[in-house]
């Protein structure tokens, strides 16, 4: 006998999502219901990005000292992405993708927001000079590069340097720090996390679409790649370093990261 | 974890024509997604988490994806919360594994 599954009550989803065809997939989840749906999951109920009623705990002055000069350079790398996601959708090459930036506009404005205010929790009386002060020259150089891109309007470039060199680098340090951080700051990066998974996904799929329609950017992309490597390891080395990460847990970093652009087919 | 709806007998050494094994979905808390689309996914709980027959790791952000029906090489899956299409593969290791379809 063969189980009969029930239809969705929803008559817009199919029994099984795998079947949708992908031209709908794809309007589906680069729409702005479907960003306002899934964030409402795990954002509603948060103050400043995390529940309400978690206790911070004790750290001396050193550990705060490192807390917060990690949490400066967060800012640095979220303020690039916010300026940087802003400039791409003024070039994005079609509406699915100007939705989608827009959305991701928002997700980088509410990050910069929280890291802000975390610092203020930590005591920091003027967040905006101690970020300026502590930043990391490799993320300020990064910076940079990337909004020299997208002034240049060069959409491909751009997007890898943001949505696939800067977000995976997120992605990767974010989940990691998260695991051993005070519960405040693990809470905020979750929630940080849920939303590069958007971002970083969205790179590196526009990119792979493109790369398959025209290999021929495949070179230009590559010294995209050879110029900001440098900028991105030597940022993740200051991080993993301040964070207190094992040597060994930096190479894992270094290799989820690296994992991003290798299926892009960069080596 | 995965309810089948009805075990019939296991895919290793089923010849290819017979049904594909089916799979009720339930709501895993995975919240990332809007609510109409979350039993398609599950979080992975790390290197001793078991995949059921109806589920692959997404390369890209490393959710469990999860299917109605149990899994081959060549099904096409899609990954909600990174937005990626994916194609099933068998992995050098025998298991099933999906990859990048840009």
């Amino acid at each position: 006998m063969i189980a009969v599954l029930p239809v969705s009550a929803d008559t817009t989803v199919p029994v099984d999502i795998h079947d949708l065809d992908y031209d709908r997939f794809l309007e589906e989840v680069h729409s702005f219901e479907f960003w306002f749906e899934a964030v409402s999951g795990y954002l509603t109920g948060l103050t400043w990005g995390h529940r309400p009623g978690l206790v911070d705990r004790p750290r001396t002055p050193e550990e705060r000292e490192r807390l917060v000069t990690v949490l400066c350079n967060y800012c640095v790398g979220e303020a690039a992405a916010l300026e940087g996601a802003s400039g791409l959708v003024a070039i994005a090459p079609n509406r699915l993708a100007k939705v989608f930036l827009a959305t991701q506009v928002v997700d980088e404005g509410r990050h910069l927001e929280i890291f802000y205010h975390r610092l203020r929790d930590l005591g920091v009386d003027d967040p905006e000079s101690e970020v300026e002060r502590r930043a990391s020259r490799s993320l300020l150089l990064f910076r940079r590069r990337l909004l020299e891109l997208v002034t240049s309007k060069d959409w491909e470039a751009a997007i890898f340097a943001q949505n696939v060199i800067l977000e995976s680098l997120e992605f990767a340090v974010f989940a990691s720090h998260a695991k051993d951080a005070d519960p405040i700051t693990a809470d905020l990066l979750q929630g940080v996390i849920r939303d590069e998974r958007r971002h970083m996904g969205f790179g590196e799929n526009e990119l792979g679409r493109r790369l398959a329609a025209a290999p021929h950017i495949r070179s230009r992309l590559g010294q995209t790649k050879k110029e900001l490597d440098h900028l991105v390891l030597d940022a993740l080395e200051e991080t993993t370093r301040l964070i207190g990460l094992p040597r060994d847990e930096h190479e894992r970093l270094g290799r989820l990261y690296l994992g991003s652009v290798e299926r892009l087919g960069f080596s | 974890m995965s309810d089948p709806l009805q075990v019939e007998e296991p895919s290793v050494g089923r010849p290819p024509e017979m049904p594909r094994q089916r799979y009720l979905l339930d709501d895993t808390g995975f919240d990332e997604v809007p609510k109409k689309y979350r039993r398609f996914y599950r979080k992975w709980r790390g290197p001793g988490d078991v995949l059921a027959p109806n589920e692959v790791v997404c390369p890209v952000c490393k959710v469990v994806i999860r299917s109605t029906r149990e899994l081959h090489v060549g099904d096409r899956v899609y990954c909600m919360p990174c937005m990626s299409r994916l194609v099933v593969a068998r992995a050098e290791d025998g298991t099933l594994e999906a990859r990048v379809a840009y």
